[in-house]
């Protein structure tokens, strides 16, 4: 397959991308605006469920795209649908791409732009790790937060590249396709230029969402609101369907319009393990155990993705499961006390956010 | 009496006394974050915290579990995109950021992507650049954090993730980078800087006992060493309660030896 656009050529040699026709579609504007011009415009009901929406709407050999950050605000129960339906050959990219993980273990996720994988200070993603050493998934660019965020921007706001000061000196630039040191043609100083970034598909994790698609976001945005513009099929997944009426009379808070948008999934506890801003907080003993326990070898780690993605049929299965790993409806209950407490929307003075650490005998 | 401060504690408060009242303050989680609140609950009051994710001035409350998580936006009075934060720092509104690495060097660059022979054939991969390298690209100064010893402070790094000093001297600015660049190292043994001119890392300042010997043992290459090394004072009593009762209560942090690997 032949490339084609021109690609910095030392990161191509020094990724060992053999075929730079699998980066095109990241950056193919003209496509993704010959999209977006054959989108149905109407204001319909886009109500449809999980499994519904992965099925039509992640096609083998996308790229795939998510909402929030690592796991906050992260639709991570779409994931696992995308697992379950074993779609193949999927690229993805986010930043951070802690999420990449699981879909980079079951296989799904052959290839990924990397900004940040593994789970702050509980650790370094091993699986992650091993994958890429064993060829499992590639690497196909190399990102800061902030520089993949501008290639989002770029892309929300039409523009085919940008200029930025992040990248310069570093060795990630010999390690990024999509970027160029190039030279400012006012001031003559180096720049990096960024270009613009379009998902094939993005799943958008909202508190709330109306039939039509119009979509509130509580908390940092992240980096939702230009992935929302910059990719080719949004799938809005929502904690709670609206209606219209509350979209018309209280404007705050509404970043994703309905006409961008294909699809509304509710999607309640859909963020879980992850946390979800104003409606619950991380199941922390599970990531506990997953980095602790699971990620120490590959046995460990089969059994856990059989027991927690394979063995789920959607979130509900999943949440009757950790209620009966942890403690029970209680266990679940405290999960919103404590994001509400967290974030002071209720007293916090009280509430235990005390947990026990999973640490493995032999550890 | 007072329990004396341990290692973690130390470094917390030497995190602390670089931050100068009225900055505005870019921090991840950890030991950064600790030492921060540290430095607005006591000489620093007039601070702004600001987050990656977007979070700006949350109240502080219980130590978070995730740079994304709500104590970097609660009660924010607003809480931005990710690209304006970075944003913030690129147009001068960051005065100083705090940041770890697998491997520091003799110039302050960074490196968090991998540890061994090359980008194909390595140990161990890390996390790669997260905020790292906007925050090293677009600050007005960085402050390095870390455990010192002879593999993560190597003479080069494996990977240059975040740039610090670059190659020395004038480099950084010559690779079109802003900023000051890294000013310190803040680590268990105490607090290094860099030479104005060569802009290799010294000595600034050692932590009670800690000698010019120790530091260069734990160092994988020569550390420059000044006429006159400034003696750290320990933290006082009431600075040690502070941050032992209403910055860190759990001890998520300060706890040494750490709870778990």
């Amino acid at each position: 397959m032949t490339s084609k656009f021109k690609y910095n050529e030392e990161a191509l040699e020094n990724l060992r991308i053999e075929d730079p026709g699998i980066l095109d579609r990241l950056i193919d504007h003209q496509s993704f605006r010959e999209n977006n011009l054959k989108k149905n415009r109407a204001k319909v009901d886009k109500r449809i469920t999980l499994e519904e929406a992965v099925a039509q709407y992640v096609d083998d050999g996308d790229i795939v795209a998510d909402s929030g950050f690592s796991y906050v605000r992260t639709p991570l129960q779409a994931h696992y649908e995308i697992i379950r339906q074993n779609k193949q050959d999927l690229q993805y990219i986010g930043s951070p791409n802690t999420n990449h993980s699981f879909t980079v273990y079951t296989g799904n996720c052959k290839y990924t732009h990397n900004s940040y994988i593994g789970a702050e200070m509980r650790g370094t993603d091993r699986m992650f790790s091993k994958s890429v050493q064993q060829g499992k998934t590639k690497i196909l660019s190399e990102w800061g937060h902030g520089s993949m965020g501008l290639g989002f921007k770029a892309a929300q706001y039409g523009e085919p590249f940008v200029a930025s000061k992040q990248l310069l000196g570093s060795d990630m630039i010999k390690y990024n396709p999509y970027v160029r040191e190039e030279r400012d043609p006012w001031t003559g100083e180096p720049v990096a230029l960024i270009a613009a970034l379009h998902p094939d598909v993005v799943f958008i994790h909202c508190q709330q969402a109306d039939m039509y698609g119009n979509g509130k976001i509580f908390g940092p945005a992240v980096n939702d609101i230009a992935m929302a513009f910059a990719a080719r099929k949004v799938i809005i997944t929502c904690e709670e369907v609206v209606p219209e009426m509350v979209m018309r009379f209280d404007t705050a808070h509404t970043y994703i319009p309905f006409m961008i948008v294909d699809a509304v999934v509710e999607l309640p506890w859909g963020c879980l393990p992850g946390c979800c801003p104003g409606y619950y907080y991380w199941a922390r003993e599970w990531w506990e155990w997953l980095m602790r326990i699971a990620m120490t070898s590959d046995e460990a780690m089969t059994d856990f993705v059989k027991n927690w993605i394979y063995g789920c049929k959607n979130q509900y299965d999943w949440i009757a499961r950790l209620a009966e790993d942890f403690g029970g409806y209680q266990y679940i209950d405290n999960l919103r006390r404590m994001q509400k407490a967290e974030e002071y929307l209720i007293e916090d003075t009280g509430v235990d956010f005390s947990y026990k650490q999973v640490v493995p005998k032999w550890d | 009496m007072t329990k004396p401060a341990n290692p973690f504690e130390q470094l917390a408060y030497n995190v602390s006394l670089q931050i100068q009242d009225g900055m505005i303050v870019y921090v991840g989680t950890g030991l950064p974050m600790v030492g921060a609140i540290l430095a607005k609950m006591t000489h620093a009051p007039n601070i702004t915290l600001v987050y990656e994710s977007g979070g700006q001035d949350p109240w502080e409350g219980p130590m978070p579990w995730s740079v994304g998580g709500a104590a970097t936006y609660r009660r924010a009075p607003m809480s931005l995109e990710m690209p304006h934060s970075f944003a913030m720092a690129a147009n001068g509104f960051v005065d100083i950021a705090f940041q770890g690495a697998a491997q520091i060097d003799m110039y302050g660059n960074l490196n968090t992507h991998f540890i061994g022979e090359s980008y194909h054939n390595y140990k161990v991969r890390l996390t790669g650049s997260g905020g790292g390298n906007d925050l090293a690209s677009l600050s007005e100064q960085m402050v390095l954090v870390g455990m010192q010893d002879p593999q993560k402070f190597p003479e080069k790094v494996d990977f240059l993730t975040s740039p610090g000093h670059l190659h020395g001297g004038n480099s950084r600015s010559e690779a079109g980078l802003p900023g000051q660049g890294p000013k310190s190292v803040v680590t268990q043994l105490g607090v290094m800087d860099f030479e104005p001119e060569s802009k290799r890392m010294r000595i600034k300042g050692l932590n009670p006992g800690m000698t010019v010997e120790i530091a260069q043992s734990c160092t994988g290459f020569e550390l420059l060493v000044p006429e006159h090394i400034e003696e750290i004072p320990v933290p006082s009593d009431d600075i040690l309660r502070i941050l032992r009762e209403e910055v860190d209560p759990n001890a998520i942090f300060i706890e040494f030896p750490p709870r778990t690997k």
